[in-house]
């Protein structure tokens, strides 16, 4: 009886050799190939030519990864202390924008961001952008030769990108943080008070530790995605803030066909996200067992 | 104290949906607007939400994506539930790597699996190519189709491939509570196997399938990446249409469809929300689950209930609009796949040619030369006609992608001026028919530039930096680079290539550039975003029909020369629609297709009758005669030709290298 049931899992076994196992066999090969298909390492060694890409693209999904700790924790936490009815509108209206695609979300950026945007219209009529020019030219050396601005440029910058990250992703950490807060056991927070700690205390002691399980998931679910974009750095980066994503899309699909290079990129990125995953969720596992105990 | 502190609480929480929801109420807002804009109010109206379903593209992607999210999902949880329950009969020694690989597609950057599964595919293909070749020569009874494409089954292929595993985590916990014995007690009863599994086994996990499934569905909804890798061209879901838009013209039918979208989402939260209170009054059991391998997983168990309350709605609805759209959808057998590029083409001939011929038209774009060529690479190119650009059909034929064809089903090609058969790219005329010719020159708005530019000085200039839009494709990018600095577009010393790449790569650092653009273009340019650009002549014209109230657009042609370019219709080796794509080209090449065609994209045509008529049909269509400038401007005369080269082909070696400097040019 327990072959026969095991045996539901033939047919599943096949499916993941033939499209997960093998289609990572070949990107592997194709990594270690060039065009005429002889083996090299060149994809691999030449890549240090990215190195900017690499750096930014880590530099801006943590900087967006910290940014959506900083807002989501007190959000997730301050909503957790609310009364249930808050709680349950509050998660529903985290939740239905991710209902929308992110693109359409990211697309109302682009035409909120623009140079002729709706901010930057906003900040002309209010007087923001005058203001700034007649600080700008008094305090310039020569007042004389100072340019004055139109417009702040918004669209096609670094920040703009991060702001999608921040915005697309934001509920990826307010969601699970709220979910482990509002979990806690209450007799614990009573108890840390009896045992006379202050809230400052009983918050650094006893919440935050135990909602480290659900920082971690907020974090890897954030930065993944953040990393490998490629949508918002081409839509609010206007192509200038080329990402990880953009590198790879740009080798398959996009204007330099080199699938090769692809794929020792997306082996590296694959690797590096494996790696933080496998650590993070050690890590996260083990901060469960302590609870446990 | 108590109260200020409650206050402070809630103000953070009502800014931080601000944050969320400012962006989504700008949509809808604008969903309503009279004008095209979306920043500037022109008053109330309705008529994008009819013109949304009137968008054959737009209903075609949503009813794409939910027919493959509902098929994905149902083959998921029926083939996941299996694969779980059969795991979980392993052991531990079995089970364990294979759970672990499992977990690879939930682990894995989505852009990882997407691009994995895009090489395995087209290795399939390839490997496909040559056992269909050798079964068709060995036997004569069956023929085998030689090309197979990215499409609706990679799609679904895809998107089972990420699913699964999702049924297989949820299912799993419950099978992991489930007492054995439940199942030995149920033998020893008299059950078989198979009844132990229907009475037994099944309704004790049935809330880990549903949950299960609804993730499933849910991913599957949401996914852009994994699909754009794999669907290829002619299958889009929405999220893909979506993105291609962002790089065109951006039609505020999207407005609609995401007001409508969110409309939809909201009621059902709506009438889930009351429900649940109606529900929490009841006591709910409390089940503990064991933690899931990922944080992601962990996530996803945890809120499943949500997830399963929310979409057990969406999946109501999308059952509902499938059957609805499979009712009405009576589809005519013949069909040709067309790509062509975005602007290039009146709509109306696409109906005028579906009413006349009764063959449907799938009309796709590509985005520039290059990105046409990875997607034919990436076995994404479900076409039969492309419309690629002189250099690019050159190398197309090098390379064996065409098919040669047949003059005498394109008797109009009779009409074509000599001037544009048997050019350089393909000599004795077999393959290509001109579709459109004209010139690359420099766009600015003359309300922000306030000289004339007779340049391409000031691409490069600093006086107008964070205005300035670089073209994003390669060829034309390092080709004005090169003609600026004196040398020939065509030129293969490696010396010149580089200094070209310095020059823009100087630049891009010194912050010149607000972006790289295709057909993002038009927007920019029409809506004052930026003030300095360099495209093609036709699509100048395009703008200034559509240019906002504080623009002046203006063209020209710099003294350092520029490139002149054809664009010509080719049909696609083993291309399965052969005739019908005759017929398209056939019908295209005529001189009213192409008088209509001229008004339209404001390209000059091929078409010797067509070309000299213009002026004429101008007129009588408009009642005022055409401006000579423009015209002009359509149809470079031959003084300024003599200033233009004609891309050709690069050998291999020089193209490496421009994807070597276009690519490093991002970092």
């Amino acid at each position: 009886m327990k072959n026969k049931l095991s045996g539901f899992a033939v047919p599943y076994v096949g499916w993941m050799a033939l499209f997960v196992v093998i289609p990572i066999l070949i990107m592997v090969m194709y990594s270690f190939t060039n065009s005429e298909f002889s083996m090299t390492v060149e994809n691999f060694t030449g890549m240090g030519v990215y190195m900017p890409v690499f750096l930014r693209s880590f530099r801006l999904a943590t900087i967006a990864t910290l940014v959506c700790l900083l807002i989501g924790y007190p959000t997730a936490y301050l909503m957790a202390k609310e009364g249930p009815g808050f709680q349950r509108i509050a998660m529903a209206l985290i939740m239905l924008p991710m209902w929308m695609n992110f693109l359409l979300r990211t697309y109302s950026w682009m035409s909120i961001l623009e140079n002729n945007g709706l901010l930057n219209r906003l900040f002309s009529k209010i007087g923001v952008i005058d203001l700034y020019n007649t600080i700008a030219m008094a305090l310039s050396a020569d007042p004389g030769k100072y340019i004055p601005i139109t417009h702040f440029q918004m669209i096609g910058t670094s920040g703009a990108v991060v702001l999608g990250m921040v915005y697309n992703y934001l509920p990826f950490m307010i969601l699970p943080i709220y979910s482990v807060i509002v979990k806690l056991d209450g007799s614990l927070l009573e108890a840390a008070r009896d045992l006379g700690s202050n809230n400052v205390t009983v918050f650094r002691r006893v919440i935050f530790p135990l909602s480290l399980p659900g920082i971690l998931s907020g974090v890897t679910m954030v930065f993944v995605p953040s990393v490998s974009t490629f949508a918002i750095s081409r839509l609010l980066g206007g192509g200038t803030q080329m990402m990880l994503g953009d590198l790879i899309e740009q080798q398959f699909l996009g204007g330099a066909y080199n699938p090769h290079l692809g794929a020792a990129i997306s082996m590296v990125m694959m690797v590096i996200v494996v790696v933080c995953m496998v650590v993070m969720n050690h890590f996260g596992e083990g901060e469960e067992q302590a609870v446990m105990l | 104290m108590r109260h200020t502190r409650r206050t402070g609480s809630r103000l953070l929480m009502a800014l931080v949906f601000l944050f969320l929801y400012a962006p989504i109420l700008l949509l809808i807002i604008f969903s309503f607007n009279f004008g095209e804009s979306n920043t500037v109010w022109q008053g109330f109206s309705l008529h994008w939400y009819k013109e949304l379903f009137h968008n054959r593209i737009i209903m075609e992607s949503v009813y794409t994506t939910l027919l493959v999210s509902l098929l994905a999902t149902l083959i998921a949880t029926v083939v996941g539930t299996f694969a779980a329950i059969g795991l979980y009969s392993m052991s531990r020694r079995w089970r364990n790597p294979l759970l672990t690989i499992n977990n690879i597609p939930m682990m894995n950057a989505d852009i990882v699996t997407g691009v994995s599964l895009c090489l395995f595919f087209a290795a399939f293909f390839q490997g496909w190519r040559s056992f269909a070749r050798w079964f068709n020569e060995a036997q004569e009874f069956m023929e085998l189709p030689l090309r197979l494409t990215l499409g609706f089954t990679t799609l679904l292929l895809a998107h089972l491939a990420f699913n699964i595993p999702y049924v297989i985590l949820n299912v799993a916990p419950k099978l992991r509570q489930m007492d054995k014995n439940l199942i030995d007690a149920a033998q020893d009863l008299g059950c078989t196997w198979m009844q132990a599994f229907w009475k037994v086994i099944l309704p004790e996990i049935k809330p880990g399938i549903v949950s299960g499934a609804l993730i499933a569905f849910t991913m599957s909804i949401d996914d852009f990446v994994i699909s754009y890798f794999t669907a290829g061209s002619a299958t889009s879901t929405l999220a893909m249409t979506i993105y291609g838009m962002t790089k065109k013209r951006i039609t505020p039918e999207i407005n609609a469809i995401s007001t409508l979208l969110f409309v939809a989402v909201l009621i059902l939260l709506v009438v889930n929300n009351v429900r649940e209170a109606r529900l929490e009054r009841q006591a709910t059991r409390k089940v503990v689950k064991p933690a899931p391998p990922t944080p992601a997983a962990r996530f996803l168990v945890d809120n499943a209930p949500r997830f399963k309350r929310i979409g057990a709605g969406v999946l109501a609805c999308g059952l509902l609009v499938v059957m609805v759209t499979l009712g009405g959808a009576a589809r005519s057998q013949r069909v040709v796949n067309v790509c062509s590029w975005g602007e290039y083409i009146d709509p109306e001939l696409i109906t005028l040619f579906e009413e006349r011929t009764g063959i449907r038209v799938n009309y796709q774009t590509a985005e520039s030369n290059e990105t046409l060529y990875s997607l034919l690479m990436s076995g994404g190119g479900d076409y039969d006609v492309i419309v690629p650009s002189d250099y690019m059909i050159a190398q197309l034929i090098e390379e064996d992608m065409l098919a040669e064809l047949n003059y005498d089903a394109i008797p109009n090609f009779s009409l074509i001026d000599e001037r544009f058969q048997n050019l350089p790219y393909d000599p004795e005329n077999r393959y290509t028919v001109p579709y459109a010719w004209g010139t690359v020159g420099i766009i600015y708005d003359r309300n922000v530039v306030d000289e004339e530019l007779t340049s391409w000085e000031a691409l490069y200039d600093e006086r107008y930096a964070g205005n300035i839009l670089l073209i994003n494709n390669s060829r034309d990018a390092f080709g004005i680079a090169l003609k600026y600095l004196g040398y020939s577009v065509n030129t293969t010393n490696e010396a010149e290539i580089r200094q070209a790449y310095a020059l823009v790569a100087d630049a891009m650092d010194r912050g010149v550039f607000q972006g790289k653009v295709m057909d993002e273009v038009f927007q920019k340019m029409e809506g004052g975003n930026a003030a300095i650009a360099t495209y093609y002549a036709g699509d100048y014209l395009s703008m200034v029909d559509n240019q906002a109230d504080n623009v002046d657009l203006a063209f020209s042609i710099p003294e350092e020369g520029s490139n002149w370019f054809v664009d010509a219709m080719c049909v696609l080796k083993d291309a399965p629609h052969y005739e019908e794509a005759h017929e398209w080209i056939n019908f295209i090449a005529s001189t009213e297709a192409s008088l209509c065609n001229m008004d339209y994209i404001w390209y000059a045509s091929p078409n010797t009758e067509a070309l000299e008529g213009y002026p004429a049909y101008y007129e009588e269509l408009y009642e005022e005669p055409l401006d000579p400038e423009v015209y002009e401007i359509m149809a470079a005369p031959a003084d300024v030709l003599e200033r233009c080269e004609l891309y050709v082909s690069l050998p291999q070696k020089i193209r490496t290298l421009y994807n070597e400097l276009w690519i490093t040019l991002g970092i």
